[in-house]
């Protein structure tokens, strides 16, 4: 052999153990493995899986994850060039995974991979095992197959009075059901997940003693079994889920479905205006002093909010606990006459929420950064709260106070300070409420039942929003002209205003255009809620525009007094239709027709005809006594 | 040698030292509509940290992309929120001066109603615009700029702002 030959062994040898390592390590590690993943007793063909550190990686493209994501009700954002790559889970949690990083978060939770995620071929792989357990389920070899089985992913006790929640979660939809119930015993069945919660553990109260969970069947049919010990006479109710992945279950009269301790709201004041809102209270109090504004500035020693109260009040503040920077101050016996309002602040003040807190106290929340001196004074117009770092500049360093607003404390005026850059302003100023809009035609009201034709809107149990907005503009529209308003409708029968299948900006527009064009005085569009659940319920009027306020007001008082309704209040949205209209325009949520007592309500004739009673009434508050009374309007 | 040690700690340096330090901190804030449909909740999600190949802007834009995706899913199952349609995912974020753009998928079009699209755009805006330097966000579905989802009632040719809700 020449030395020539012998080189050329070499180079070839050389070359040839190079592809067999190539080749070894974009194996698939599924087939090195094992036969194949199993999920669901169907085999997912990884067409883009490798092996990293011993360990798979499943490529974000390919499509066997994507049938396994769908599956589990899961999605996947990633781009090319794009290093992050999360993945939603239908808890929901997001999988955050960063090529190049081994750090990972499952939701709140931070985790270390097997291998940082990488890219290949111009595509994010990422640990395989990691992410499907972040999706609750475990891989286990059953023969020469992986089956991804799902999990029993937690088992929690909620306690709640003198009554108690079980909850159960897994990752995918569950079937769950009492096997006994007897001898101070309940056991409950999970069929198709195993659990790696099996324990036992004490229950102290409230008629839960013990939790015992265990699993049987093997690894393609496994099944959970919790068993719950529980005090004698402890009652309970049905096993009851909404989505089939949590499944909940009262004792001791607790409901299934009462809001969860786990709620992160974490502040008293946060938990107190939480109550307030998802328990919409009965209509304001009536007291007669109002809490008409709250706006702040930038001031040289800090930030200012400024509170305008109306009439008599007394009022208290306090800080919570620290290191929690929260403040709030409530103003009692007073009624909240401005939007209620999350709102960024400036400088100091990270946030302020502004609530009817409770049926009389008007609650002020303010959420701080790093300053920490607050000082709360009565003024002529109401309060002035101020945020400062620096102790010397407001002579207070108290976390709690109270006070009374009134005659009495005029005197008590705050230093005078000139607002600087950072300004903002959650209700109108007395005076600014009060528009340049002068109407064309100041006797003109247009009515704009939503919806119609092509579009029925929302559709729910045999009801149409088209036809049911239709019904209550026709009623509007007699009750205004008997008051002797002009009544323009943007439709009076069911059709598209601007023609058939258009795109709703079309139609909305075009709905503008006719109250624009006609010089309306205002408009008013007529609605009916829904949603993807029958949870919400209620009256609630919309508006985009700060000329929009007042009018929204008056009619929501009303919707909210004779409706006996829900008082959802008012609420601030981008809505096209009422944006583009030039006059003042609400848009008018009348029920939801997804909740079944708002439905009954919207079946009915004399409920609706309430509703059209009670916008009319709301435009006669607004407009004044007389249509066409301009100075009286509150334009 | 030692002009060479010098030239590879001054690169070394430039390298470490150079590099912009990202505005966003270890923690995002990520708001929720409760079910009253106006109000927000804010809940703290841990960020990761720069990586030292990633430029300030990349971060912020991972941070929008983070952030949004936080938002879209919303709190877990047990607490009662508005939500965005089952399925609908961010797809992408990027940033421009001090507007977010946001691309949906398509699952965004069904429609929620006057009362679900302004507590799910709402939590999204609050969301995005909680990052340092955004004001503002931009909402495509597909790729696709739009003028109003279809059937839907809130404006979104004009990105949106805290001040919209």
């Amino acid at each position: 052999m020449s030395w020539t030959n012998r080189y050329s062994v070499r180079i070839f040898s050389a070359f040839a153990l190079l592809v067999i390592g190539v080749l070894a390590a974009n194996v698939p590690a599924g087939a090195q493995q094992h036969g194949a993943y199993v999920f669901d007793g169907k085999r997912i063909p990884f067409t883009h899986l490798t092996s990293q550190n011993g360990k798979p990686a499943v490529g974000v493209n390919d499509p066997g994850l994507k049938a396994l994501l769908d599956d589990v009700g899961a999605t996947i954002t990633w781009q090319p060039g794009q290093r992050y790559v999360l993945v939603t889970s239908a808890e929901p949690l997001v999988v955050s995974f960063a090529v190049g990083d081994t750090r990972y978060d499952v939701g709140p939770v931070t985790q270390q991979a097997s291998f940082a995620p990488f890219l290949k071929g111009g595509e994010a792989f990422v640990p395989f095992e990691e992410l499907v357990r972040a999706l609750d389920l475990a891989p286990k070899r059953d023969g020469n197959d992986v089956v991804l089985q799902p999990q029993l992913a937690s088992i929690d006790v909620q306690t709640s009075g003198d009554g108690a929640k079980l909850v159960a979660r897994a990752g995918i939809p569950l079937d769950a059901r009492i096997v006994s119930d007897g001898d101070g015993k309940l056991v409950i069945a999970f069929d198709g997940v195993g659990s790696t919660l099996q324990r036992s553990r004490s229950v102290r109260g409230n008629g839960l003693r013990q939790i015992d969970i265990s699993t049987e069947g093997d690894v393609r049919n496994p099944r959970t079994i919790v068993t719950l010990q529980l005090a004698p006479g402890t009652s309970h109710g049905p096993l009851s889920t909404d989505d089939q992945r949590d499944f909940a279950i009262g004792f001791n009269g607790a409901s299934a479905g009462q809001a969860v301790a786990s709620n992160p709201e974490p502040s008293q004041a946060d938990q107190s205006s939480s109550q307030s809102s998802e328990q919409p209270a009965s209509p304001a109090p009536q007291s007669g002093t109002t809490v008409t504004a709250v706006d702040g500035a930038v001031i040289a020693a800090g930030y200012q909010v400024h509170v305008a109260v109306s009439g008599d009040a007394s009022y208290e503040w306090h800080r919570l606990r620290p290191p929690d920077n929260r403040w709030y101050v409530d103003v009692h016996d007073a009624t909240l006459g401005m939007p209620a309002t999350d709102q960024n602040g400036g400088g100091p003040v990270q946030s302020v929420r502004i609530r009817q807190a409770a049926n009389q106290t008007v609650r002020i929340a303010l959420s701080l950064g790093d300053y920490d001196v607050v000082d709360v004074q009565p003024t002529a117009s109401g309060l002035t709260i101020t945020v400062s770092n620096a102790i010397a500049q407001i002579a207070s360093t108290a976390k709690t106070g109270s006070g009374t607003i009134g005659s009495s404390a005029v005197a008590n005026a705050a230093p005078a300070t000139e607002p600087v850059d950072g300004n903002w302003k959650f209700a109108p100023q007395p005076g600014a409420a009060k528009t340049h809009y002068d109407a064309q035609n100041p006797r003109l009201i247009v009515i704009d039942p939503g919806h119609g034709g092509s579009d029925p809107g929302t559709v729910h149990g045999g009801l149409h929003e088209k036809t049911l907005t239709l019904d209550m503009a026709k009623r509007l529209r007699t009750i205004l002209i008997a008051h002797g308003w002009q009544v323009m409708m943007t439709r009076d029968v069911d059709k598209d205003v601007y023609g058939p299948y258009d795109s709703a900006h079309d139609e909305l527009q075009a709905r503008d255009d006719i109250a624009n064009k006609a010089g309306a005085r205002m408009f008013v569009s007529i609605h009916v809620n829904g949603f993807m659940n029958a949870g919400p319920h209620g009256v609630t009027t919309y508006f985009s525009k700060s000329i929009d306020v007042p009018f929204a007001t008056d009619v929501q008082r009303r919707l909210a007094a004779n409706l006996g309704a829900t008082d959802d209040g008012i609420v601030k949205s981008k809505l096209y239709v009422t944006l583009h209209a030039t006059m003042p325009a609400i848009l008018v949520e009348t029920a939801f027709l997804t909740n079944p007592d708002d439905y009954a309500k919207l079946d009915s004739p004399s409920w609706r005809q309430k509703v059209a009673q009670a916008i009319a009434d709301g435009i006669g508050d607004y407009a004044g006594s007389a249509p066409g009374d301009s100075q009286n309007s509150g334009q | 040698m030692l002009i060479a040690l010098l030239v590879v700690v001054s690169a070394a340096s430039w390298l470490i030292f150079s590099r912009h330090r990202s505005p966003v901190g270890d923690h995002l804030t990520v708001y929720y509509t409760k079910i009253d449909g106006q109000s927000e909740v804010a809940w703290d999600v841990s960020m990761r940290p720069q990586q030292r190949d990633e430029s300030a802007k990349e971060h912020l834009r991972n941070a929008v992309l983070y952030a949004a995706t936080q938002a879209v899913a919303g709190p877990p199952s047990t607490i009662q929120a508005v939500r965005f349609p089952p399925g609908t995912h961010v797809i992408s974020a990027n940033v421009t001066g001090s507007t977010a753009i946001v691309d949906l998928s398509k699952q965004i079009e069904t429609q929620t109603g006057t009362f679900g699209e302004t507590g799910e755009f709402k939590s999204l805006v609050w969301t995005v615009t909680a990052l340092p330097g955004i004001n503002a966000v931009a909402v495509r579905v597909e790729g696709q700029k739009l003028e109003t989802l279809p059937g839907g009632h809130l404006e979104l040719d004009q990105p949106l702002q805290r001040s919209d809700f």
